[in-house]
């Protein structure tokens, strides 16, 4: 392990720039229409109509098993419906050509697997992929992106540097990274902070909120953590048994009826005083 | 300009609006590569119980020599060498394809059964047909292609997912190696002797035919993967992400797999189930790239020169006995990936 980079120098070095990324002209709208989701006759996401508003960053929460991540597989296409639709700016995404969806929905899984010994910058490249052909392998609009996409996660100086050596945050940086590079309109994040301290949870969300406001791209992710969820989202989206059970802005959601219902935890709300955002605190079990 | 990038070069045809990206490190090592072979094919042009000096080779193969010198180098030696590097290259790519779209380096086509099905095919033609030369290797083909299909048929029940795919084909190899030994203990002497020699994997009576099917083989492989082979580059990735990337890969790894598996079954067809090129070349080859995935073109020179290599040493180091190819590659093969890997560990790489 290498020595990480504190949070707070790297932050500064991602609030620089992120301009040269382009930024969508139109946010890009993702909705579902009845989605039901299942794995063999085990239904995980019933039913459910949702729609992401565009251009803002919107955070699933729900417990363990609620079918969180299963929904965000479904808007990632990487689960064909059983019934209903997910809708890319209103057209059935089933519909949607492969190279089409590729270069639209970028994706940062759960665990991904860099493969051994690859640079960080080879990483990067590949989120270029959908880009290139067999005979075109390579534009200057590569370059580009995927110089820019270092810069704005702040990793332009690990570009050579093995994948499997950097610390937690500076990996869960070069995913993102690449996903960046891909330059898709809607950005599928699942768990990206599980593994991070708190600092760098609080590091790569300060990230994605700044990365969001420069280039206003439809961010979906699945957090576990309440508290950064409603402090980090514009649109908070709460699920129970494979249902949404509710959704809007944080301060509507993040109730103790809500959470008492989504997550069977009897709970108090209070509002962050820094941020104003409503906080959960748990309550103790009478001893 | 970072290292990576400075590794990296695009050759344009602007006419035509084609680029490709290549790696200067890889660019060079194949080259190199292919050179050694190229040299280790005309050293066996030469080398054997009838010697020739290099000069002597190059001029019967111009079309000078004697009748026997003909003979020797044209119509014995020359088959054998080319089907050598051929299979050596089939065996390599067909390795790291695997290798890459699994993401583990023990995947190789002997250890998902391909190499087994072709045994079992050979053998019972051998065995049971009592058949040689064109009917083996037809039977050879017909045992892994079969074997080949299954697998892919019965990992893909389940989307094809890279440790699927190898328990299905120890499975399916642990079944035809039982089928083998049947077939071994059922035989009489003579056919178990002939067996033995095709299922350590020889080279020896190579002909027309064999360079046929591994010329023929290479010849519709290779434009397919210069097409296909740039999707490895996502589908390492893992499934989620390799789908994100390109939309849909199903397609895309069920035709690469079959590549894998139509290379590893025309090489055994014609060269037998030559041990361990395959498992070793690409790691061989990874380890002279560090940091990078193992390159197509790269694991194809590195299984050329160990095959040629093992088929030289194998001919002349107990001559005149001659031992068969695969009896050598592991030796060859094995104590050069050891050397690799503990020099690597020395420098600071991983495993």
């Amino acid at each position: 392990m290498n020595p990480d980079s504190t949070p707070a120098t790297t932050l500064s070095a991602t609030t620089l720039s992120a301009g040269t990324l382009s930024a969508s002209a139109t946010a890009t709208t993702l909705s579902t229409s009845d989605l039901t989701l299942a794995y063999g006759d085990r239904h995980v996401v019933r039913d459910v109509s949702v729609a992401v508003p565009p251009g803002r960053i919107t955070v699933i929460v729900g417990a363990n098993g609620s079918g969180k991540s299963t929904l965000l597989r479904g808007l990632a296409r990487l689960m064909a419906p059983r019934r209903g639709s997910v809708l890319l700016d209103g057209r059935d995404m089933a519909r949607l050509g492969a190279r089409t969806l590729a270069q639209r929905l970028g994706l940062l899984p759960q665990q991904p697997l860099a493969p051994d010994g690859i640079t960080v910058s080879d990483l990067v490249g590949r989120g270029r992929h959908p880009h290139q052909r067999w005979f075109r392998q390579h534009t200057e609009a590569d370059s580009a992106a995927i110089a820019a996409a270092m810069e704005a996660t702040g990793i332009t100086d690990l570009a050579e540097r093995p994948v499997d050596e950097l610390s937690g945050g500076q990996r869960q940086r070069a995913w993102l990274a690449l996903a960046l590079a891909q330059e898709p309109d809607v950005m599928l994040l699942d768990e990206p902070t599980t593994y991070l301290d708190l600092a760098h949870q609080v590091d790569l969300l300060e990230l994605l909120t700044h990365l969001n406001a420069t280039l206003g791209r439809t961010t979906v992710l699945v957090l576990h953590d309440l508290n950064l969820a409603s402090r980090y989202a514009h649109h908070l989206v709460a699920v129970k048994d494979g249902r949404i059970a509710a959704e809007g802005p944080p301060a509507d959601v993040l109730t103790p009826d809500t959470i008492e219902s989504v997550f069977s935890l009897s709970c108090a709300v209070i509002n962050d005083p820094l941020t104003g955002t409503p906080i959960a605190l748990p309550r103790p079990q009478p001893r | 300009m970072t290292a990576t990038r400075r590794d990296t070069f695009h050759v344009r045809i602007a006419r035509h609006g084609l680029v490709f990206r290549f790696s200067r490190r890889s660019t060079v090592l194949t080259s190199v590569l292919w050179l050694c072979a190229g040299g280790v094919l005309a050293l066996s042009l030469g080398l054997g119980e009838f010697d020739l000096r290099l000069a002597d080779t190059l001029r019967v193969l111009g079309g000078g020599g004697t009748l026997i010198e003909y003979d020797v180098v044209v119509r014995d030696r020359l088959p054998r060498a080319v089907t050598a590097l051929g299979v050596g290259a089939a065996f390599g790519v067909s390795g790291a394809i695997l290798q890459r779209i699994a993401a583990n380096p023990l995947v190789s086509p002997d250890v998902i059964g391909v190499n087994a099905g072709a045994s079992f095919g050979a053998l019972f033609v051998i065995t049971v047909l009592g058949g040689a030369g064109a009917s083996l290797v037809l039977g050879a083909l017909a045992g892994a292609l079969l074997t080949g299909a299954a697998i892919v048929l019965i990992a893909l029940n389940h989307g094809l997912s890279g440790y699927r795919l190898v328990l299905v084909g120890i499975g399916i190899a642990a079944m035809l190696s039982s089928g083998t030994s049947y077939l071994l203990i059922q035989a009489d002497y003579r056919q178990v002797l002939n067996a033995a020699s095709w299922l350590t994997g020889s080279l020896a009576n190579r002909g027309t035919l064999h360079v046929a099917v591994i010329a023929g083989t290479l010849a519709v492989v290779v434009p397919v993967l210069l097409v296909l082979g740039r999707h490895l580059r996502v589908l390492e990735l893992g499934d989620d992400l390799s789908r994100a990337l390109s939309g849909g890969t199903r397609r895309i790894r069920l035709s690469l797999i079959t590549t894998a598996v139509v290379l590893a079954a025309m090489a055994t067809a014609a060269a037998g189930p030559i041990g361990f090129v395959a498992l070793v070349a690409p790691q061989i080859t990874r380890r002279l790239l560090p940091g990078r995935p193992v390159p197509l073109g790269t694991a194809a020179a590195t299984g050329a020169l160990l095959v040629i290599g093992s088929d030289l040493a194998a001919r002349l180091l107990f001559a005149p006995t001659e031992l068969p190819v695969g009896a050598v590659t592991g030796v060859i093969g094995a104590p050069v990936l050891l050397y690799l890997l503990a020099r690597a560990n020395r420098i600071g790489h991983t495993g």
